[in-house]
């Protein structure tokens, strides 16, 4: 009882630091707060949105997209599944030790050994092993031929071996220790995260001379922040919070259109979209053009296909469906499904008011829908479930930080895979072969034909590519990226 | 009276168990966290594999079993999603709630109990009416649109309060109206009444035969009298305030345990959610029988009952 | 019987008009409130536009706004009503007979009581709409489960002064029964309070639909509540003000006016107030 008293009344008198931010701190508002700082653990984009400022990558993308050197400076394939690395010599971790190939091998068998339970195992027990084979080189193998393991290494953040094995995996959770451009100073959990620049990085000093992240879960607060100079970054914001945002003298506006495709799911093996013109008609029915500019008030680019262009496998020559309702009428009354009731399911994490736009579009041409909110878990239940459980129309917005087709459709639409309610065995050979070689013209025409299957089959309507939107003080100078990342070496006061 | 307290105190543990039962249980048929754990891509086997792991394919009884003897251990377990122990994250969220508990309550009754004694005083009088509305407002608004305009209003046009964030008593104030807002209204209508009732009970009367004027009786007899209701709703409250707060804890980022509880429902980080609701209803407990000894000793005409 | 006051008679017309508004909503809706105009979001109260005037504005999809909350009062009156009959009668029930037999039978109940109160109401709610889902039987539901005890607890206390006092002992001494002397006198006795906490409960439950809205739990769209308006509403309350304003003055009239009724019929109701 003393304890808590004591801590109320430093928490009371405690001084008010983010009042008069100096210039040299950057704080950023985020939805949430971080989850575990062991970059090896959780991936959630708040989470993951401050790690990865701690630690440095194997390899990274840049501005553009492509994959470029980081931890590594070379690679090469000696066959089709074994890669060699070439790794920096010159890279310190926090606590003054070297990082060495020994560190990329503990790193990769640490996130693949199944007893530390990393919810990211899928994204590397592709994995077979890895060895130091060299005084700067490490040697990887991988199960079969692999082709997005570039993809995935760019998110193998390098963790110190010794560290780790001294402290153990939970200290190291609370007390990280990374080779990144900041170090993590203190974390309040729920609270904020204070890092402070890493003045003997490899790629030179940070700006920023510290960062303090914050969880500020409400969108409307993250904004009075911004207003108010309590914060100078936010995202999360939805495209009518940026326009209403677009007048103010002190904050500008960026955005970027993502590899995060928004479609809809289409339940092929049951409920009255097992019927093809069901879901032919659906796709009809869809005005995408007026989501794009009435819902996101133009914060999008329109899609045909279940992929970005920001993908690998992205395919721009498969035609869409044109949206025809009177088309979509008759294709439902051939079908003898007029009046038929789609079941919509979703969570609140999805935008509920283009829910509500579907239902109305559908209902325009002759179906009933409706929608039922449940909370995530149980969306995610029933939507992994069963296909009579899994509803027959929902909501997604589909990202694999991978910016490959082979993140996104093969889980989407691959039959056996959880999230898919269809199956068709052409489609699988096609997704299968695109997995199984390094060659990208082959894997790009295995694609091509790939969605010219969806596009037949309609098992998912491909709506548009989601634009990420941040907001922030007009002297921050900083270019967001397709892949969502945050990393705040690469930001400035203008 | 040690006697008395004692089977109290045993009734109230077996209060608490059966909320963690209730609670252990229908989180359980809720489902399980894995799907939320686990990046888009992961294949059945791979979601099995973790379900597996982190054990949560073994039947409910054996798990419920398993988490009482950790906790006779008082072994709180570890959070599935934060990798750290529970008791932990709880505890360091406890001084915020207190905190903003204490300004809320302290809202409520401070303007709460004035407003309901001068209502009953000013009985049909203009005054009554616009107090009566001024202290419904509150409770008639949704905090989630109260907050905002309070935000807007006090950190934003004015400057004067910051607007999100825990840094000392200046961003406590307006999570504590919104909250304590809520509660003004029931407080100053159940004083209200209780003043009334009491004002035309014999021995007012009596008091004011015997020369005492209005106000010396109500501060005198009326006061002590009315109490007895108003504990009862301060009892009430305490729940509420504590692990309720879900809503101002959100639009003003306050890092309470409402905050910690409702994302760790929406997360079904088990663990952290019962640890939560047993200190909730431990201290819930505990306030409820203070506050049944302190019916006894307001009010001598009860009988120490149940 | 008393006259009912000048004041009193505009409280009791106000809310007659809230319930027929609300019954009345098909009728006096201008337009269907479901049907969407996404060229049309967000016009302000009184926009003439494509020969149609929406006198309370848009919403965030180009639905009418009067419509809504029209259609809203409806919703929220309804969620109200049940759950506050359904938790009022359980827990006035369970209250008084645990304040009457005491011992055991009052043990079990209040334990019962404390157990089901000291669950934050807010998250007992989530957690079941999360394993019942969703919709508006479940929704009166779990109100009705998360807030019966309230009334107990209040039932519970008032029983108990209300028992030791003179006249209750010589009814029991003049041979009534249990059930009568509970229905005849105690019930008219405690009334008083617990028509208090009835008419707070009554603004609470609006509320409380309106916070499980806010938390995307709520009445399900594309059908509106005042809480769901609202809850969707706050993202724009500085570019569409109307969104909250207009549902919020309405959420503001209705508690106002049930409360303020809630006090007149406790002072009819409370034999002691009606020697005053």
């Amino acid at each position: 009882m003393r304890l808590i008293a004591a801590a109320i009344i430093a928490l009371l008198i405690g001084a008010l630091p983010a009042r008069a931010q100096p210039k040299d701190t950057l704080t950023v508002d985020l939805p949430g707060d971080v989850a575990t700082m062991d970059p090896q653990l959780q991936w959630d984009t708040d989470s993951y949105t401050v790690y990865r400022n701690i630690f440095d990558n194997l390899l990274t993308r840049d501005v553009s997209g492509k994959i470029v050197p980081q931890v590594a400076t070379a690679w090469r394939y000696t066959n089709d599944t074994t890669i060699v690395f070439d790794l920096r010599s010159d890279i310190l971790f926090h606590d003054g030790s070297r990082l060495t190939p020994d560190d990329v091998v503990f790193s990769i068998a640490r996130i693949t050994n199944p007893a530390l339970k990393s919810p990211q195992l899928s994204q590397f027990d592709q994995i077979a092993s890895a060895e130091t084979t060299g005084p700067t080189q490490v040697t990887l193998h991988t199960k079969s031929p692999y082709p997005a393991l570039l993809a995935q290494l760019v998110k193998l953040s390098i963790v110190p071996k010794a560290y780790v094995e001294k402290v153990g995996d939970t200290a190291f959770n609370q007390a990280v220790i990374g080779s990144g451009p900041y170090r993590l100073k203190s974390w309040q959990r729920g609270v904020q995260t204070n890092l402070e620049a890493n003045e003997g990085y490899w790629r030179g000093k940070p700006f920023f001379k510290a960062v303090t992240f914050r969880a500020v879960p409400d969108s409307a607060t993250r904004i009075a922040d911004l207003r108010t100079g309590r914060a100078d970054i936010t995202r999360g914001l939805t495209p009518d919070d940026a326009v209403a945002m677009k007048n103010e003298k002190a904050l500008k506006l960026s955005s970027i259109a993502t590899e995060r495709v928004a479609y809809l799911f289409v339940n092929a093996l049951s409920g009255p979209t097992k019927d093809k013109r069901v879901r032919q008609a659906i796709a009809m029915a869809i005005d995408r053009d007026t989501l794009i500019s009435a819902l996101q008030q133009g914060y999008a680019k329109p899609t045909n296909i279940v992929l970005t262009p920001a993908n690998f496998g992205y395919v721009a020559d498969v035609k869409g469906w044109p949206f025809d309702p009177a088309k979509a009428r008759a294709l439902i009354k051939e079908a003898g499904a007029e009046g038929a009731t789609i079941s919509f399911i979703t969570s609140p994490a999805y935008d509920r008011r283009l829910n509500e736009a579907v239902q109305q579009m559908l209902e325009d041409v002759g179906l009933k829908m409706t929608i039922a909110v449940m909370d995530q878990p149980t969306y995610l239940r029933r939507r992994l479930g069963t296909p009579e459980d899994a509803g027959s129309l929902s909501q997604g917005r589909w990202s694999c930080a991978c910016q490959d087709a082979d993140g996104v459709i093969f889980p989407l639409f691959r039959s056996g895979s959880v999230w898919s309610k269809f199956t068709n065995p052409e489609y699988d050979a096609e997704v299968d072969a695109a997995r199984a070689t390094l060659d990208d013209a082959r894997r790009l025409a295995h694609y091509h034909r790939a969605f010219e299957i969806l596009r037949e089959e309609v098992p998912g309507i491909g709506l548009f590519q989601d634009e990420a939107i941040y907001l922030m003080r007009r002297e921050l100078a900083f270019t967001p990226t397709a892949n969502e990342a945050f990393f705040v070496y690469d930001m400035k006061w203008e | 009276m040690i006697g008395h307290i004692a089977s109290r105190l045993g009734q109230a543990l077996l209060a608490s168990f059966g909320v963690l039962t209730i609670v252990f249980f229908i989180m359980r048929l809720s489902g399980d966290p894995t799907l939320l754990l686990v990046p888009e891509g992961a294949s059945l086997e791979q979601i099995n594999q973790l379900r597996h792991q982190l054990g949560f394919d073994r039947p409910l009884p054996i798990q419920f079993a398993a988490y009482l003897g950790d906790l006779a251990r008082l072994d709180f377990g570890e959070s599935l999603v934060q990798r750290a122990p529970v008791l932990g994250i709880v505890a360091e969220r406890i001084p915020y709630t207190v905190a903003l508990a204490s300004g809320a309550l302290l809202v409520a009754i401070g303007i709460g109990i004035p407003a309901g004694i001068v209502m009953a005083v000013a009985r049909g009088t203009w005054l009554e009416r616009a107090l009566a509305g001024f202290v419904l407002a509150g409770q008639s608004l949704p905090t989630f649109w109260s907050g905002i305009l309070l935000i807007l209003l006090f950190g934003v046009t004015l400057g004067w309060l910051p607007t999100s964030g825990a840094d000392g008593i200046a961003s406590l104030i307006m999570p504590s109206l919104a909250l304590g807002a809520v509660g003004m209204s029931t407080f100053a209508r159940m004083t209200r009444i209780a003043v009334l009732d009491e004002l035309s009970r014999d021995y007012v009367t009596a008091a004011r035969a015997r020369g005492l004027s209005r106000g010396q009786a109500v501060v005198g007899h009326v006061l002590r009298n009315a109490a007895v209701p108003v504990v009862t709703i301060a009892a009430l409250e305490i729940g509420n305030l504590l692990a309720g707060a879900v809503i101002v804890e959100t639009v003003f980022a306050w890092p309470g345990i409402g905050q910690l509880a409702i994302q760790s429902i929406q997360s079904r980080d088990f663990l952290v959610v019962q640890t939560v609701v047993l200190f909730v209803s431990l201290v819930y407990v505990a306030t409820n029988l203070l506050a049944d000894l302190l019916y006894a000793l307001i009010d001598p005409r009860i009988r120490m009952g149940a | 019987m008393r006259r009912i006051s000048p004041g009193m008679m505009v409280v009791l017309g106000l809310l007659a008009l809230f319930v027929a508004a609300a019954l009345a909503a098909p009728l006096l809706s201008p337009f269907d409130p479901l049907r969407q105009s996404l060229l049309l979001r967000l016009k302000p109260p009184g926009s003439l536009l494509g020969g149609r005037t929406f006198i309370l504005g848009t919403d965030d999809l180009g639905r009418d706004l009067l419509s809504r909350v029209l259609f809203g009062a409806r919703v929220s009156l309804l969620v109200s009503v049940v759950a506050v009959a359904l938790s009022f009668v359980v827990g006035t029930a369970l209250g008084m007979v645990a304040g009457w037999y005491r011992g055991a039978v009052a043990v079990v109940i209040m334990r019962l009581v404390d157990t089901m109160l000291s669950i934050p109401a807010i998250l007992l709610a989530v957690l079941t709409v999360a394993v019942l889902g969703p919709g508006f039987l479940n929704l009166v539901v779990v109100l009705g489960l998360t807030r019966w005890p309230r009334y107990a607890r209040v039932a519970y206390g008032q029983t108990l002064q209300v028992a030791v006092l003179p006249y209750i002992r010589a009814a029991e001494m003049a041979g009534a029964g249990s059930t009568r002397i509970l229905w005849r006198h105690i019930l008219p006795n405690i009334a008083g309070p617990l028509m208090v906490v009835a008419t707070s409960e009554f603004g609470l439950m609006i509320l409380f639909e309106a916070g499980l809205s806010f938390l995307g739990l709520g009445i399900q769209p594309p059908a509106p509540s005042w809480g769901s308006i609202m809850a969707a509403g706050r993202q724009y309350v500085e570019r569409a003000w109307w969104l909250t304003v207009f549902p919020g003055a309405c959420l503001f009239g209705v508690v106002l006016c049930v409360n303020v009724t809630g006090d007149w019929l406790r002072d009819r109701l409370d034999p002691r107030a009606a020697s005053r």
